[in-house]
Parts: C-alpha cells; sequence; structure tokens
C-alpha cells in the first residue's frame, strides 16, 4: 500500500513495529480466537443529521450507518473486482449494458425481524438512489426499472447503455439497502428512520442522544455466521479535534478513525504504550487536495497563469509538512493509487519559481513596485485542518511568485455558499474524494453545464468541449478498456489544461488501543460493518 | 507629574506600567526586528525553542517563526484591544448621552436596547456575529465592540443624568445652544472621565475575547494573534506544548499588565481623592 | 413580600420589549449570514439544484425573511419555540436536554468563584495593604488574566492525561447506565475540570470587590466604635465588616451571569460538554436559525430571571434599599 510505503520510508514512527502488527492484523485474528461481546468504543467528530446512507452516501454518515445498513457488495482488498458479496451475492451485466441482474442473500432478515427480499431492493434503487442520493442521481440516471422475478433476483433496466464496470465500481458506496415496508408510505425524506435507521447489518441502531453519544447494539439475527462479536459500538461525539488523543491515552475510548487524532501528534501517540497508528484501510477513500480556479476571473483564464501557480507548489513540501508525509504528491485527477484509471502519462509541473515567474511575465503580468503582479482572493475549505493549513501554505508560495492572495476562512456552510453558490472566490482549496471510477464523483469537477450550488463540481466557469466530450463518450462506452483508454485521455487533458490543480491525495489514519482486533482488513474499513471487529478483554 | 509619579508608587501601577511598556515595545519594534511577513515560512517545521539562535523560539508547523509571530501578535493584539475599546466608548459614550440628555422616549428606547445587549451573552454575541460576517480584523473589532458598548453606554447616561441640571448646561441652555449640542459640547466632555475609567477592563476583555474567537477557528486568517497561535498549537499541545504555551504565557502577562495598570490608576485617584 | 410581587410584575413586563429586540436583532443577524440551512446541510451531503430547491421548500426558507419572522413571532406567541431542522425535532425539548448541563456548569462555577472569592477577600481585605493581601489580589488578578480556554488545556493535560485523577470530557460516563447516587458522583467527577476552569477566572472579581468593601467597611464609624468597645478583631470581621461588604457581591452575581453564560460556551467546547453553549456553536454553523434564536431567547430569560432573583434577595437582604432602586 502506498501509504504503508512512505510511513516505513520514513522510518519515524516507533511504528515500523506498529505497521507490521497492522497489516499483519487479519492473518493474526484468525491464529487468534476472537473474544465474544464486549463494547467498542469511538470518537466522532460530526453528527450528521440524516443517517440514511441511502439518501446521503457521504463518510460522515457511512461511519455510523454502514454497521445498521449494508450495500450490496463491499470493497475487498482480495475479491474479484476489488468487492466482497454483501447483501448481494453475485452480479452480472448484458453485453448490451442494458441490464445488471444481482442474485440476493436468502434468510436475511431487517431488524424488525421482515424479510429482506427484492422488493426492497427495487424500492430502494428506484425511490431512494436515482432520484434522492447525491451521487445515485449521476450513476443511475438512466435507470428505468428493476424487474423482480423472484424473492431472490433484482434485474436493474438501463434506459441508455450503462457500463457495467461504472455500476461495480459504484455498489459500496451508493448501494445502501433500507426496507421498502417502512419508507413505502409518507415522505422520504421526513421518515422517522433516516435518523434511527433499520438495516439488515450486523449493528442495530439502538439510541442517539445528541452532543454525547450514539450507540448500536448487536444483532442477534445477523446473517453472518457467528456474526458480530461485539454486542455494543458507542460513538462517543467529540467535535474538538483535540480530544480525541487525549480520550486515547486516557482509555475512555479505544478507536479514532478518519484521522481524528491530528497527524502532528501521530509520531507522539505512535509510541505510546498500547496504542497503534495504522493507515490502511482507507484504500478506497482517496480524498483529493485541489485547488478549484475561477475561470471567471481574467488572469486565472490565461494557462500559463494556471500553469505559473502550479509551478509555484511545492507539493513535496506540502506531503512532508502539512500531511506530514500521510499523504502522496499528486500527479493528476485521478489518484495514483487508482489500479483501473491511472496513469502517469500525463505533463507534469514541477517545483520551480524562476519558471513561474517566467510564465507571469510572459502573460503580460509584470510586478509592480511594491512586487505583487495582481491580488486575488483564497478561500480554503474549512472542512479538514490539512486544507486549512494548505492555504496558509499556499498563500506563502504565490507571494513568492508576486501573487498577492488573501486568506478567507468561511465556515462551512458559507463556504459552500461562496465558492460553489456565488462563485465568489478566486482560488479555493477543496477536497474532493475519488471513489474507485471517476464517474462516480471526479468527472463533475471538471465537466461544464454543471448548475449553481452543487459542492465539490466545477463552479468555476470552466468550459472544455472536447473534455465535456470524453466524459460523455465515456459514460455510454461499454468495454472496460475502451472505457479506460478514454479516462486515460480525460487524465492527459485535465493536466494539459489545468481547470484545476491537484496537489497532493491522501488516505486516514486510524489510531486505535491494541486490544481492538481486526481494524483496517478491507480498503474501506471504517465505513463498513465491523461485523469481525472485537476488543480483547 | 505628580500623579504619574504616584501611579508609578503603587506596586500595581509599576508592575502594570512596565509589563505595559514592554508590550507596546513589543508590537511598536515588530515590524523593525521582523520584517517579513510573519506568517511566511522560516524554517524546518516544529523546531524546538533555543536550538537555533535564528529562530530562538522555534517554529510552528509549517515552520513559521514563533518568535515573529509573537511580536506581530502584539501588534494585532493592541490595534485589536485599542480599537474595540475605542469603538466600544464611542458608541456607548453617545446612545449613553443621547439617552440621558434626551430622556422620555429616547431614552426608553435607547435604554431598552442597552438592556437587550445586555441580556443576551456577550460572547455568544461576538461568536454569532463573526462566524455569520466571516472572520477578518474589522469584524473581529465590531464584534467586541457590540458586545461591550453596554457598560460606556449605562456610566454615560449615569453621568449626563447628574450632570444634566448643573448652572454651566443651563446657561447653554439659556443661551440658545441646541439641545444636541449642549449635550455632545458641554454634558458629554464631562462625562467623560467616569467612562474611560471603564477603558482597561474593555482592553483587557477585549483581547481575552479576540484570543477565545481565534481559538474558536474565528480570527483573521491574514494575521498572527496569539489566540490563533494557541488554537495552532493545541493539536500538537502534547508533542510541542510551547506552541501553545508561549503565546499564552505572552497574553496572560499583557492582560495582567493591563489589569494592574487600571488596578494603580484607580488607587492613585482614590488616593487623591482622600488627600484633597 | 407585597413588594417583591410588584418588582417582579414590573421586571416582567420590562422584559417583553428587551426581548423582543433580542429576537428580532438575532433573526436580522442570521439573515445577513450568506449561505442558509440549506447550504450547510448540502455541505455534508452533497446534492444538485433540484434536491436544494426542494429542501429549501421543505424547510420554508424560499419566503422572504419578514414572512418567516412574522411566522416564529406569531408561534412564539403560543409558546412554541419552533422545530429544529438540524436535529429533526421541537426545539423546546432540544433546548431543555441541554440547559441542565449549562445551568450545573455555571451554578458551580458561579458557587466556586463567589464561595471561594468572599473568603479569600475576607482573608484579604481583614488587614489591607499587608503581603497576604497584594499576593492574594495580585494573583487573583492573574487568573483573572488567564484565558478560559487555555487553562482548560492545561488542567486537562494535567489532571486527565498525566495523571488520570478526572476524566478527559463529556458530562457522564456515556451510556454508563448508571442511576442515583452513582450517576450524581459521576456528573460531579466529570464537572471538577470544567467548574475550576471556569469558577477561577471570575474568582477575582469576587476577591476583589470583597476586599475593596471591606477596606470600605473599616473606616465607617460603627467599626471604629466597635473597635473601641473592644470586641475581637476575628468578630467585627466577620460580624460588621464582611456581611457589609457581602451586599454588592450579591448584584455582581446577577450582572456576571451573562458573563458566565458566554464563558461557559469555550469551557463547553474544550471539555465537550453538550450544554447551551456548544449547542449555539452548532446552530451557527447549520444556520438554524429558530434554534438558535431558541438558545438566545432561553439564556435571555435565564438572564433576567436570575437578575430578578438577585434582586428579590438584595431587597431581602437590605431593607435599606426600596426594590425599586436596586440595580438590574
Amino acid at each position: 500500500m502506498m501509504l504503508d510505503f512512505r510511513i516505513s520510508r520514513r522510518g519515524v514512527l516507533a511504528g515500523s513495529a506498529v505497521l507490521l502488527a497492522s497489516t499483519a492484523l487479519p492473518r493474526i485474528a484468525e491464529a487468534q480466537e476472537p473474544k465474544k461481546g464486549g463494547r467498542l468504543i469511538v470518537a466522532a467528530d460530526s453528527e450528521p443529521r440524516n443517517l440514511n446512507p441511502a439518501i446521503v452516501a457521504s463518510n460522515g454518515v457511512f461511519f455510523i450507518s454502514s454497521k445498521v445498513v449494508e450495500p450490496l457488495a463491499e470493497a475487498s482488498f482480495d475479491g474479484k473486482d476489488g468487492l466482497a458479496p454483501r447483501l448481494a451475492t453475485s452480479w452480472e451485466g448484458s453485453a448490451d449494458g442494458l441490464s445488471v441482474t444481482f442474485k440476493l442473500r436468502e434468510g436475511v432478515t431487517w431488524h424488525d425481524g421482515k424479510p429482506f427480499t427484492s422488493a426492497d431492493v427495487a424500492f430502494s434503487a428506484l425511490q431512494i438512489w436515482k432520484p434522492l442520493q447525491n451521487l445515485g442521481r449521476v450513476v443511475f440516471k438512466d435507470l428505468e426499472a428493476v424487474d423482480t422475478p423472484d424473492e431472490h433476483t433484482a434485474v436493474f433496466k438501463f434506459s441508455k447503455p450503462t457500463p457495467f464496470q461504472l455500476i461495480r465500481n459504484a455498489l459500496p458506496p451508493l448501494t445502501a439497502v433500507v426496507p421498502k415496508h417502512l419508507y413505502e408510505t409518507g415522505d422520504i425524506a421526513e421518515n422517522p428512520a433516516n435518523n434511527a435507521p433499520v438495516g439488515t447489518g450486523p449493528f442495530k441502531f439502538a439510541e442517539h442522544k445528541a452532543g454525547e453519544y450514539y450507540r448500536l447494539e448487536k444483532n442477534a439475527s445477523y446473517w453472518g455466521k457467528d456474526l458480530p462479536h461485539l454486542d455494543e459500538i458507542v460513538y462517543r461525539v467529540l467535535p474538538d479535534r483535540a480530544a480525541a488523543a487525549g480520550a486515547l491515552e486516557a482509555e475512555e475510548i479505544h478507536l479514532a478513525a478518519f484521522s481524528a487524532v491530528p497527524l502532528a501528534d501521530l509520531e507522539r501517540i505512535s509510541k505510546v504504550p498500547g496504542i497503534s497508528v495504522i493507515s490502511k484501510g482507507y484504500e478506497a477513500l482517496t480524498y483529493q487536495l485541489v485547488v478549484e480556479i475561477n475561470h471567471r476571473r481574467k488572469e486565472l483564464a490565461d494557462l500559463k497563469v494556471r500553469q505559473a501557480i502550479a509551478h509555484a507548489i511545492d507539493k513535496e513540501f506540502v506531503v512532508k509538512t502539512v500531511f506530514l508525509g500521510y499523504a502522496t504528491p499528486s500527479t493528476g485527477i485521478v489518484p495514483v493509487n487508482d489500479k483501473q484509471f491511472y496513469t502517469t502519462d500525463v505533463p507534469q509541473y514541477a517545483f520551480d519559481v524562476a519558471k513561474a515567474n517566467a510564465l507571469l511575465d510572459e502573460a503580460g503580468y509584470p510586478r509592480a513596485d511594491n512586487g505583487t503582479r495582481f491580488a486575488l482572493k483564497l478561500l480554503p475549505a474549512p472542512y479538514f485542518n490539512e486544507t486549512k493549513q494548505f492555504g496558509s501554505y499556499l498563500r506563502q508560495a504565490l507571494a513568492e511568485i508576486g501573487i498577492d492572495a488573501e486568506l478567507v476562512n468561511n465556515d462551512a456552510a458559507a463556504h459552500q455558499k461562496a465558492v460553489y453558490t456565488d462563485h465568489a472566490f478566486d482560488l479555493a482549496v477543496g477536497p474532493p474524494v475519488f471513489r474507485g471510477d471517476p464517474a462516480i464523483s471526479t468527472t463533475i469537477l471538471v465537466q461544464s453545464g454543471i448548475p449553481d450550488g452543487v459542492p465539490f463540481s466545477n463552479q468555476g466557469g470552466y468550459r472544455n468541449d472536447e473534455l465535456d466530450g470524453i466524459i460523455a463518450k465515456a459514460a455510454e462506452t461499454l468495454d472496460p478498456d475502451a472505457r479506460i483508454a478514454l479516462y486515460r485521455d480525460f487524465q492527459e487533458k485535465v493536466a494539459e489544461d489545468l481547470p484545476l490543480i491537484n496537489v497532493a491525495e491522501w488516505g486516514f489514519i486510524t489510531v486505535a488501543r491494541d486490544t481492538v482486533k481486526n481494524v483496517s482488513n478491507n480498503p474501506r474499513w471504517a465505513v463498513s460493518n465491523w461485523a469481525d471487529t472485537w476488543v480483547e478483554a | 507629574m505628580t500623579i504619574i509619579h504616584r501611579f508609578l508608587k503603587t506596586p500595581e501601577g509599576l508592575a502594570g506600567a512596565l509589563l505595559l511598556a514592554a508590550f507596546v515595545l513589543v508590537a511598536l519594534a515588530a515590524p523593525f526586528f521582523f520584517p517579513r511577513d510573519p506568517l511566511s515560512i522560516a524554517g524546518p517545521a516544529l523546531l524546538r525553542p533555543f536550538q537555533d539562535w535564528s529562530l530562538p523560539l522555534g517554529t510552528d508547523r509549517l515552520g513559521r517563526d514563533v518568535l515573529a509571530g509573537i511580536f506581530h501578535g502584539a501588534r494585532t493584539s493592541l490595534a485589536v484591544s485599542l480599537a474595540a475599546a475605542a469603538a466600544s466608548i464611542a458608541v456607548g459614550a453617545i446612545v449613553g448621552t443621547l439617552a440621558g440628555f434626551g430622556g422620555g422616549w429616547t431614552d426608553e428606547v435607547l435604554m431598552r436596547i442597552t438592556d437587550a445587549f445586555q441580556t443576551v451573552p456577550g460572547f455568544l454575541l461576538a461568536l454569532a456575529f463573526v462566524s455569520v460576517v466571516g472572520p477578518s480584523l474589522g469584524v473581529v473589532v465590531a464584534a467586541i465592540a457590540l458586545s461591550a458598548w453596554t457598560g460606556p453606554a449605562r456610566i454615560a447616561r449615569a453621568e449626563v443624568l447628574s450632570i444634566r441640571e448643573r448652572d454651566y448646561v443651563a446657561s447653554a441652555r439659556v443661551a440658545g445652544m441646541h439641545p444636541l449640542e449642549i449635550a455632545f459640547r458641554e454634558v458629554l466632555p464631562n462625562a467623560l472621565p467616569p467612562v474611560l475609567a471603564l477603558a482597561s477592563v474593555i482592553v483587557a476583555q477585549a483581547i481575552l475575547v479576540e484570543a477565545a474567537l481565534s481559538f474558536l477557528g474565528l480570527g483573521d486568517p491574514n494575521r498572527v494573534t496569539w489566540g490563533g497561535m494557541i488554537a495552532e498549537g493545541r493539536t500538537v499541545l502534547r508533542s510541542a506544548p510551547f506552541l501553545s504555551i508561549v503565546p499564552g504565557i505572552a497574553l496572560v502577562l499583557t492582560v495582567l499588565g493591563v489589569y494592574l495598570a487600571g488596578e494603580g490608576a484607580v488607587e492613585t485617584a482614590a488616593k487623591r481623592r482622600s488627600l484633597a | 413580600m407585597n413588594r417583591a410581587l410588584r418588582l417582579i410584575r414590573r421586571r416582567l413586563i420590562g422584559a417583553i420589549p428587551v426581548l423582543l429586540i433580542v429576537i428580532v436583532g438575532t433573526f436580522l443577524l442570521l439573515e445577513t449570514a450568506p449561505g442558509d440551512a440549506v447550504d450547510a446541510y448540502i455541505v455534508s451531503t452533497g446534492g444538485d439544484a433540484g434536491l436544494i430547491e426542494a429542501l429549501r421548500q421543505r424547510w420554508g426558507l424560499d419566503q422572504s425573511p419578514m414572512t418567516r419572522l412574522a411566522t416564529y413571532l406569531w408561534s412564539l406567541s403560543h409558546l412554541d419555540l419552533g422545530h429544529s431542522v438540524t436535529f429533526s425535532r421541537p426545539i423546546l425539548d432540544v433546548i431543555l436536554e441541554r440547559l441542565p448541563n449549562t445551568l450545573l456548569l455555571m451554578g458551580s462555577a458561579t458557587a466556586l468563584s463567589f464561595g471561594l472569592g468572599s473568603a479569600l477577600g475576607i482573608v484579604a481585605g481583614a488587614k489591607p495593604g499587608s503581603f497576604r493581601d497584594r499576593f492574594l489580589s495580585i494573583g487573583s488578578l492573574a487568573l483573572y488574566a488567564v484565558p478560559g480556554f487555555w487553562l482548560g488545556l492545561v488542567l486537562t493535560v494535567l489532571f486527565s492525561v498525566q495523571l488520570r485523577w478526572f476524566p478527559i470530557s463529556g458530562i457522564e460516563t456515556i451510556a454508563s447506565g448508571k442511576t442515583g447516587l452513582g450517576r450524581a458522583l459521576d456528573i460531579g467527577r466529570h464537572l471538577v475540570l470544567p467548574v475550576a476552569a471556569l469558577g477561577f477566572i471570575y474568582l477575582a472579581l469576587y476577591l476583589r470587590m470583597m476586599r475593596t468593601g471591606m477596606a470600605e467597611a473599616w473606616r465607617q464609624d460603627f467599626v471604629l466604635a466597635a473597635k473601641a468597645r473592644g470586641i475581637s478583631l476575628r468578630r467585627i470581621v466577620i460580624r460588621h465588616v464582611a456581611r457589609n461588604a457581602l451586599l454588592p457581591l450579591v448584584t455582581m452575581l446577577g450582572l456576571q451571569s451573562a458573563q458566565m453564560l458566554g464563558g461557559s460556551v469555550v469551557i463547553e467546547t474544550v471539555f465537550s460538554v453538550p450544554g447551551l453553549g456548544r449547542l449555539a456553536q452548532e446552530a451557527v454553523a447549520s444556520r438554524d436559525t429558530p434554534l438558535l434564536l431558541g438558545i438566545i431567547l432561553v439564556s435571555a430569560v435565564l438572564v433576567i430571571a436570575i437578575n430578578l432573583i438577585v434582586d428579590i434577595l438584595y431587597a431581602f437582604l437590605d431593607p435599606r434599599v426600596g426594590a425599586s432602586e436596586a440595580t438590574a
């Protein structure tokens, strides 16, 4: 794994032992007899309002609800096509790209005792994923009908050819199945089950005490044999980012995922006996550090200026200082750790201040007497420490090439409004997520014609007909290899024209007490069901 | 001269004056000692204090010079607290004078507004205001003033009420001066001294409120502030405690200096009165 | 008693315009905010224009601000605080769930700063100008100069992480199933550090006020008379001097309540206490206007109520002062 490589190369973590232990964990666990029962307490930094993963496909929601509501398939390190079956046991696409057939697991019951059937899948797909889900709206836009020939078969019918590869890649994040019998009456968005989800997963939703905790209880009639191991999972709400590390050390919590322990504190905490720092388990949740550009601004519409900015950013420094090594410099819009689509064959912009300055001179923006060429507004997204810190760095990097950037710190709502609705920015720093297929949430970053207000999309007024053409073509290309070829072309064009600048990519870090076993054993571990996780007495 | 002398003779006054003098010197000297942008990256990240003499207090997470941050942070604190105190005293004095001199409905309306502001916890108001308008130095100053003007307003009003009936005001009235002119030319200047006595408290509170706002991530990102430095240092509180302790000490000493100086002033005034 | 009732009635009537100003002011403030509840929601979920439109409609945000303000005031006149879109629950329920935590924190911190502050103030004021006096008053002033969040951080690192004497954060052990005395003790243990962080800071106010009050009392005739009669110093201090100096402190108690409430916002954040202050931050972050209005309204009512109680108390403690002159 790329992250493991980085860390071991740095060799700072007392870590190497820790790291070995963590990578070897699944195997050790097989040898060790899992202990039944017990309570796992984990840190949660936010309290999502809507816990229905079928409507809100986001990691904050999955972190809690993935234990309760299951998707058709989960990501896996060694499964075929990187998948492991969950509610579906097999999936097959037709040659014409117009249908996909799912065989569903038998003998599964909802937490309220009702049987799980193909009707639930059909309902979830047509009534929720396609019309209501943030990501499903794109991927399932051509889904016309779901046939249910029997209780355990669901056949998805598309009005236009839809690549099976895309559907397959979308299974883990997009296909959480919710019970039809609870959702068919009334307004889906107002359903009480959105706050107290009912699913088929290894844990039942027990209670939420706002500001304090969520509690999940073991589902005794789970379909997985002898699973789950734990009796309870408690999510302790710790909105203060600095609180998780102390709580781990004081043994008040067992585990903090999603880098709840600040990166800068990892080196120290890795030396605390009984605590491990684990970088595995986020391979399918790659976050990208991106400089979003407002192309409506005259200077930024000039390719030379964008190239100059790209040359002004020292990606190695960003990785080393902002991310303390827990990240990889980006080469383009598809992350390095993607196994299907990634290509290195794209133009690169090495850190070169002299060249950047030359490009700006060439572009016709000479330095004024005070040394600045022009001023602009820089809006770092407030969601992560790292996006804010990179904002501070970028301001300094731009100062070196004579661009005076004024930082504007907004809270989440104001940032959303300023960047994605009002376009009141020149440069912004954003953390989009790569979800295993460029068509899920990546092409939208550069595609034109996206309505105002959609977060993590092209709101910079960028328009490139050639790129739009490639994106449209790939969306209906069925042959996986042809599709991959198109997306390689896409990556190259993006790197050439720089509608945005990719700086780095990172997965998160889990910090856990050593008593927690079977941690990080799949590429979406933090947002998977934790059925096989257990706590040593 | 004798007043200053007497002021410095009180232990509080002396200590306060020394601390404040140091604070102001540091703030004024910042651009001379550290002409570069204090937010620029000056060296390796997380350098401990006393390792490298070109960076005596070490560096923060991004490699910014902590000592430069302390110097320039003093400037920000000084600017914010003076501006906030000036703004809240100005607003308070005007509102108080209008209320006290206007009387009747003007008084009623203005005092109910003052009540409303005093009823809402000041910090809550400042927090809501800054998160809504967006953090910048001006907004932070406005937020602090928003929660601090009521004290001066009340005192100004009380003073005006007692001055209003005095001879010189009556004679101004007889001379046919416009009521507003009387209020601001005759009454306000005489009502001002007790209002100004509040200044030290407001300045100290302003420094603390600015720090707390920065701590909650609501500081101006283009400026160094001590509160912001503490907030950033907090993520590494355990591995690099100096990053939160150094600006914390600077903050405490400054605020203490302001309080002590205020205390000394009060004591001097009291002695003077008792002598008189 | 009659006087107290009259005072209460007058205060309640006077409170109405004040609360109205508070509500309209807060409403307008949030109206000028960039981004609304839908923007705040969309950040965490993502979604396209259709969803955004639908949400605005469902949450009534497509109506004009004046219509919404009128609707809010109308339901408020029926004592209905409205519905929180953030929590999908009635706002009153959400607030009542958090209020006890804040009251407990504030109350204990006030008791600490008032009790310890006035006691130390007596010690300091018993011998004005002595070393003890200087030490206490300057020491407490130094505490007063410490930012609350910083003191909180230092206390956590020292007593929770290093010494492990007290829990690091929260109001009680989560999902512990404790009841009765066990639960009370548990909450008490969790409150020690936040109460200390909040209470020690305001200690100085009471200490110094007590001390000043005593210094003045020393000069008064009845104290001189008592001295002349040869009554012991201890007795003079407690019976005559301290008692007289205590009165202004009671007024201070009321005046400080708003500030204490504000101070608890930061302390609640540092210690992850689910109280009103943290709720207010969440409400601002999610642009939940009715929720923030509810919180500000409740805290304003709280401040008014505390001041009223203080005034009544004052009227009883000091019969010389008619209730009408008691400060607000």
